[in-house]
């Protein structure tokens, strides 16, 4: 096919103080934080409307803060107590800390932009506990609207938004030690962007897409498949600090529909069955089915290995009124799934419903206070002057209240940081902008037919097969090895179109991020948080040589460098072990 | 790869599936859909009479944000055999020696 054209000859120019990169919770609050203090703000997203960007544009149920209520669970101080049993070594506390302060605050400023968390059926707070925390900390609340009203708050609280826009790369000076500006372009029409900004925040999300699920269909995922880690590889070919790469996240699903919440079924009474109808969890924790998600997902992973599928949840037993409750709140996180189970003519009141585990992403194993992705201090920015980060894509992430509390941090960090910039004016360096220009039109120009879709199956594939659940040395080395192939193909990738080119330059994305996830897992010769990072070949738990956090780095040579830091000490160690 | 992973890919492949079934009848034209897709699955031509067209059926995330917002109740999600009956074996998602 002969190339697509880009409507204009050149890109268009843009400026702003500070540039918020994926409009999702983190990035609604680093762009309301700096409106705060009065700087210009324009948010880029992949989506058309701010109210409809990210992960939880459908919908979300719970918000986890505490409150400072007269309960002595109820402090940041209680609570930061148990968070280094969570993190498991895999976090740098300091910032945590800071996450954790900025929790009710950001409750409060979400309250007072007219977000309501009571329960909508008796006007109060109604608060659980979770995931494994020391208090009833999750506010379960109808976040039907959450995002529509952030993300129109936002914009009405003067930032700019930019929609349908994929940020494909960072701009530099020509030390390529501070960010100036990033280049994107709009996914339908081809506009070519090119944002001059003081400070950038990235917030892109988690990443997806990375491996095989049961339906086979890579966009049926328990996470939003449209996060494919853009902002991690964006940064760490600017020489950005990623940690936490090699953690795997999954969880209980339905077998054929990837979605969240299955693994709350037990909570709410569920048993979990295998072919025997033997109610298994016992075998694996005394707790049963109420066991931790980490110990549940492994368990169900023994079980198919064992030859005890087809695994079933069963509410059979449960009260007719608990039952009603059940099916009535099933779409809350899922709207469709209601509709599903109707289709696939399932009535779970009266049915045993098959179930197994998701495909992975890579997010932060499933710990909140930790998180894979950019290292950041307790501004939120990152090792490159001016660059902050925050969210699902960030080290101190854990669901929608971390992302806006440490979206707010790293909005504030933003604004401080351009009273410097301005001295120095840094100025773009035309190398690294010509660079940028370059990979995001390379597809454009490709006439080899080699389509994003194979490609990305080939890394899925290689991912499941080797880099996923159960690692061994020799698996890793084989991935490593057939990552580093592909990524030699990168360049043939062709693409018509615009949409095309965005799926074409996530693919690439998702390809180094599998890389890094490789190494990474590779490095890490211990087993570590449950189904987070398994190791056959090493399955016991090292912590004298492997608490703490692997970072990945590239040289200015192009070359990866494997550090590490602990929990109380960020500061990196060349080399993994002490 | 190797001729089985690719085999097995090839047999998970899924069959060409529309995943929105938009009702011709009520469907108002209002660009709504297009708007909310976070996937940029559905399009549809501004300012005509075209119904919306699922350009990219193979990326869809089945959220149902379109259903949702349809103000016409127009649309519905439908689920492709795959996911309604799925054939794969939890044990091909597990992991395998690389011999
Ligand atoms: C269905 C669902 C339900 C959930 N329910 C809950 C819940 O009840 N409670 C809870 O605490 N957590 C919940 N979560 C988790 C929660 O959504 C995330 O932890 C949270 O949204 C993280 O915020 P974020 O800003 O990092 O990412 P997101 O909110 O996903 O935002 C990332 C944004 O970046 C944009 N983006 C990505 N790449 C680019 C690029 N290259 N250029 C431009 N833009 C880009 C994306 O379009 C997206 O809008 C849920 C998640 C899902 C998927
Ligand atoms: S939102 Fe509904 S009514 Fe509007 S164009 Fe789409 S299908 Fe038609
Ligand atoms: S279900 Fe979601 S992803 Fe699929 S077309 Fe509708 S809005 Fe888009």
């Amino acid at each position: 096919m002969s190339p697509t054209p880009w409507p204009s000859s050149e890109p268009k120019w843009l400026a702003t103080d500070v540039l918020v990169v994926g409009g999702g919770v983190a990035g609604c609050l680093a762009a309301i934080q700096a409106r705060d203090e009065g700087a210009a703000v324009l948010v880029a997203d992949k989506a058309k409307f701010l109210e409809r960007a990210g992960s939880v544009a459908g919908g979300v149920d719970q918000f986890m803060t505490p409150l400072n209520t007269e309960a002595e669970w109820d402090s940041p101080e209680h609570l930061m107590k148990f968070v280094p049993g969570l993190t498991d070594g895999l976090s740098d506390l300091d910032v945590a800390e800071r996450a954790v302060h900025e929790l009710p605050r950001v409750f409060q400023r979400l309250c007072d932009i007219g977000i309501d968390f009571t329960d909508p059926t008796t006007g109060e707070y109604f608060r659980t506990r979770a995931f494994g925390l020391p208090g009833e900390y999750h506010l379960n609340f109808d976040g039907s609207r959450f995002k529509y009203k952030l993300g129109r708050y936002t914009v009405g609280h003067g930032a700019k938004f930019l929609p349908r826009t994929m940020i494909t790369d960072l701009v530099t000076d020509a030390a390529g030690e501070r960010v100036v500006g990033a280049v994107g372009f709009n996914c339908r029409t081809g506009e070519r962007y090119v944002i001059r900004a003081r400070s950038v925040v990235v917030c892109t999300g988690d990443i997806n897409r990375i491996s095989r699920n049961i339906s086979g269909m890579p966009f049926d995922s328990w996470h939003f498949p449209y996060n494919t880690g853009d902002g991690h590889a964006m940064a760490f070919r600017h020489g950005v600090r990623l940690t936490n790469m090699e953690l795997v996240e999954a969880t209980l699903t339905p077998l054929g529909f990837s979605v969240q919440g299955t693994n709350s079924y037990a909570g709410q009474g569920a048993y979990f069955l295998n072919r025997h109808g033997e109610r298994f969890m016992f075998k694996y924790d005394p707790k049963g089915e109420k066991a931790r998600r980490t110990i549940l997902v492994n368990a169900v992973i023994e079980e198919v290995l064992a030859g005890n599928e087809p695994l079933y949840i069963d509410i059979r037993h449960l009260p007719e009124e608990q039952l009603d409750d059940f099916v009535r709140t099933l779409g809350v996180d899922r709207y469709t799934l209601p509709g599903y189970f109707a289709q696939r003519n399932l009535d779970i009141r009266k049915e045993l419903l098959p179930f197994g585990i998701s495909e992975m992403s890579i997010r932060r194993g499933g710990s909140y206070f930790r998180g894979s992705g950019l290292v950041v201090d307790t501004s939120g920015q990152t090792n490159l002057t001016g660059l902050y980060s925050a969210g699902d894509c960030s080290m101190v992430s854990g669901g929608i209240s971390v992302a806006a509390a440490m979206g707010a941090i790293a909005g504030r960090g933003a604004v401080e940081s351009l009273g410097a910039a301005e001295d120095e004016d840094a100025a773009l360096d035309p190398g690294s902008l010509d660079t940028a220009l370059a990979r995001m039109e390379e597809p454009l120009l490709s006439n080899s037919g080699r389509r994003w879709s194979d490609f990305e199956d080939d890394v899925r594939a290689l991912v499941t097969d080797f880099v996923g659940m159960r690692r061994t040395e020799k698996g890793l080395r084989h991935a490593r090895e057939r990552l580093r192939a592909l990524a030699a193909e990168e360049g043939e990738l062709d693409a018509t179109g615009f949409h095309e080119l965005m799926r074409t330059l996530e693919s690439k994305s998702i390809r180094l991020a599998a890389e890094l996830m490789t190494e990474a897992a590779l490095h890490r010769t211990e087993s570590r948080s449950g189904a987070a990072h398994r190791r056959l070949d090493h399955p016991e738990t090292d912590d004298l040589h492997w608490k703490r956090a692997i970072v990945l780095r590239q040289s200015a040579q192009g070359e990866l460098a494997l550090e590490s830091m602990t929990e109380r000490e960020p500061e990196v160690a060349v080399g993994g072990q002490a | 790869m190797t001729t089985d992973t690719a085999a097995a890919g090839a047999a998970a492949a899924p069959a060409p599936h529309n995943p929105i079934d938009v009702d011709p009848e009520t469907c108002v034209r209002c660009m709504i859909c297009d708007y909310v897709c976070p996937g940029d699955v559905i399009h549809k031509e501004p300012r005509s009479k075209s119904l919306p067209v699922i350009a990219y059926p193979d990326e869809c995330w089945y959220c149902g944000l379109c259903e949702q917002a349809c103000p016409a109740d127009a649309i519905t999600v439908v689920f492709p055999e795959n996911m309604l009956a799925p054939t794969t074996p939890v044990t091909s998602l597990l992991g395998r020696d690389p011999e």
